[in-house]
């Protein structure tokens, strides 16, 4: 943790973990996105076409077996992968985006009562549970992926916020913010050329934690009834069907299951990294 | 506005006095000026959902102009915006939550039979993860291998990025069919009773308390180990639990208490899902049935039980660390 006054060689030793979670996390997310393209494309399957001998063990013709309704796993599991890391990054980028505006204008609002009374929104907003109230959200609009993604945005974007706003009091008293102004530079260009590049470091930085949380919360929220509508493959609903069956086969739960573990793993390792790397270049 | 007031109390005569005295009142009026929001957005929901509630609530059923307008008042949906509001706030502040529009049981009873065990799986998983992470966490930082911290650092990732209701499937179908170890569903309240259905819940989110705390505790004792105090504390020979508890865990334990009380939301995501799993009778298996049957009553009254528990906790959390650590507030 202490790169300031560690030698060269420890320094490199920072930039290697570093480089190894970016790498590692990339790599696996490369291949996912790749086996998620290229595998229902050639498969012989129709991802949502039931008609196989129902719970067939996985074999040499179908890999990963078939679902309770005679579905080829393998292809199912490699056809969701687009809608679940892109309901995922929807659900990320909309709050990142909007929460770090929102933070910023707040961290460098002269205006006391406005800040005050915002920042105990966002406090209240962030008091609920993420789960809590994205199923909140959708006992009133109903359920399915845009209801999702409005909940995901609605709570989120107070999360970014919040960091946002620490990040921009601080960045605000930086000597080239104030010398920016000095120059008289507009007020529009401060902001969004000095001030939200220096504060979204941060954001993104959370932003990449929060893919897990956005992608375990998706599949979460589909585990219990609130995402997709069938037939869809999706990796929730696909480990909700399987949990039925249990009992009978592990493999309609296990493999929709390593994909998410997969998908998971590979952005905490490309978080972990890039906090390395943010930490190597600015130690404290 | 609490910093600026806690550095003005630092430089009077009883710094830590006064102090205290404002970190409990500024925390206080924080958690209310919170609970307030929390009940507005809850209030609102409802308000500015699409479709029509009151027809909702009435379901497919023929009904009346009558019926329409005794479901309105029973909803508080009747007169303006303000007057609903100050109707839903007195109403809330005398502990009535509505009722239920199925069962016609009053909202608060449901949220009393069903809270505590929810509570009861809650504090149960943080007991065994501290139990699980404190060791760890001094393992690991005692080691001072960077081996050790860097296989510490991968397998805590790993840990946080399997979702819990996967874990919780491969537990039950790993030693609820195949070793026969945990029930597969139902609950007895009785204390040693219960812990038969809890373990492997609790076990389950374990799998993303343990890291997340491991690993703020873990960094927290390596500032302590660098500490001059600890280096006297070895010089003098202290008994080893001494050692530990005094000169370790004690000074390091503040940010994990905070942490933990912020915690408690993300545990109530996670006890939802074990809850729906295992079949546990909590809070949260009520709260997907209240939605699956749009039951707004029930859904409002859970979601603000859950909300200003997480208030509360953070509230305490606060204060815990302050305790734990005095250090906290004045610097």
């Amino acid at each position: 943790m202490k790169v300031s006054n560690s030698s060269a060689g420890a320094k490199r030793k920072y930039r290697r973990e570093g480089t190894f979670g970016l790498v590692a996390g990339f790599g696996m997310l490369l291949l996912l996105l790749l086996a998620g393209f290229i595998f229902p494309l050639i498969s012989k399957y129709d991802p949502n076409q039931p008609g196989l001998t129902p719970l067939l063990a996985p074999n040499m013709e179908n890999y990963f077996g078939t679902d309770i309704l005679g579905r080829d796993i393998f292809t199912r599991v490699f056809d969701a992968v687009f809608i679940d890391l892109g309901t995922s990054l929807v659900g990320v980028v909309i709050p990142l985006t909007v929460g770090t505006i929102i933070g910023t204008l707040l961290g460098i609002s002269k205006r006391k009562r406005i800040n005050s009374l915002v920042g105990s929104l966002i406090d209240g907003i962030n008091a609920f549970p993420f789960l809590i109230f994205v199923i909140a959200i959708i006992s009133f609009v109903g359920p399915g992926i845009p209801s999702i993604l409005l909940a995901i945005c609605l709570m989120n974007w107070a999360r970014y916020a919040r960091v946002a706003r620490t990040r921009a009091v601080v960045v605000n008293d930086l000597a080239y913010v104030e010398a920016s102004r000095t120059l008289g530079y507009s007020k529009p260009r401060i902001l969004f050329k000095h001030i939200i590049p220096n504060v979204s470091s941060e954001t993104v930085a959370y932003a990449l934690s929060d893919f897990i949380i956005v992608i375990i919360g998706v599949a979460a929220l589909s585990f219990l009834g609130f995402g997709v509508n069938p037939p869809q493959a999706e990796w929730g609903l696909m480990i909700r069907d399987g949990a039925q069956v249990i009992t009978l086969a592990w493999w309609p739960t296990v493999f929709p299951g390593l994909a998410l573990c997969w998908t998971g793993i590979a952005v905490a390792f490309i978080a972990e990294g890039t906090n390395r790397r943010l930490k190597e270049s600015n130690p404290k | 506005m609490r910093n600026s007031s806690s550095t003005e109390v630092a430089s009077t005569i009883d710094p830590n006095k006064n102090a205290f005295r404002n970190l409990i009142i500024g925390r206080f009026g924080r958690a209310i000026a919170v609970s307030f929001w929390v009940m507005v957005i809850i209030f609102l929901m409802l308000r500015l959902s699409p479709g029509d509630p009151v027809r909702i609530a009435l379901g497919d059923a023929d009904y009346t102009d009558a019926d329409f307008n005794n479901m309105k008042i029973k909803l508080g949906l009747d007169g303006n915006f303000i007057t609903q509001f100050f109707h839903y706030l007195s109403n809330l502040l005398q502990g009535d939550l509505g009722t239920a529009y199925l069962s016609g049981i009053p909202v608060a009873e449901i949220i009393k039979v069903h809270l505590p065990v929810t509570l009861t799986l809650i504090v149960f998983s943080i007991l065994l993860a501290l139990i699980i992470a404190i060791p760890l966490a001094l393992a690991v930082a005692l080691s001072k291998g960077t081996t050790v911290s860097y296989i510490f650092r991968a397998l805590t990732s790993i840990s946080l990025a399997i979702p819990g209701f996967f874990l919780a499937l491969m537990g039950l179908l790993y030693f609820g069919s195949i070793l026969n170890w945990a029930p597969a569903a139902g609950y007895q309240e009785e204390f040693p009773a219960n812990l038969r259905y809890l373990w492997l819940p609790a076990l389950v989110n374990c799998g993303s308390l343990v890291p997340v705390l491991s690993r703020v505790l873990h960094s927290s004792l390596i500032d302590t180990l660098d500490q001059e105090f600890v280096e006297t504390g070895v010089i003098r020979g202290v008994s080893k639990v001494r050692f530990y508890w005094s000169y370790l865990l004690r000074p390091s334990l503040a940010p994990t208490v905070v942490l933990l009380s912020y915690i408690i939301g993300v545990m109530i995501g996670g006890t939802i899902i074990m809850e729906s799993i295992f079949s546990l009778p909590g809070i949260g298996r009520e709260l997907i049935t209240a939605v699956g049957a749009k039951d707004y009553p029930v859904v409002q009254g859970i979601v603000l039980t859950f909300g200003l528990l997480v208030v509360f906790a953070s509230f305490i959390g606060d204060l815990l660390g302050y305790f734990l650590d005095r250090r906290v507030t004045l610097s």
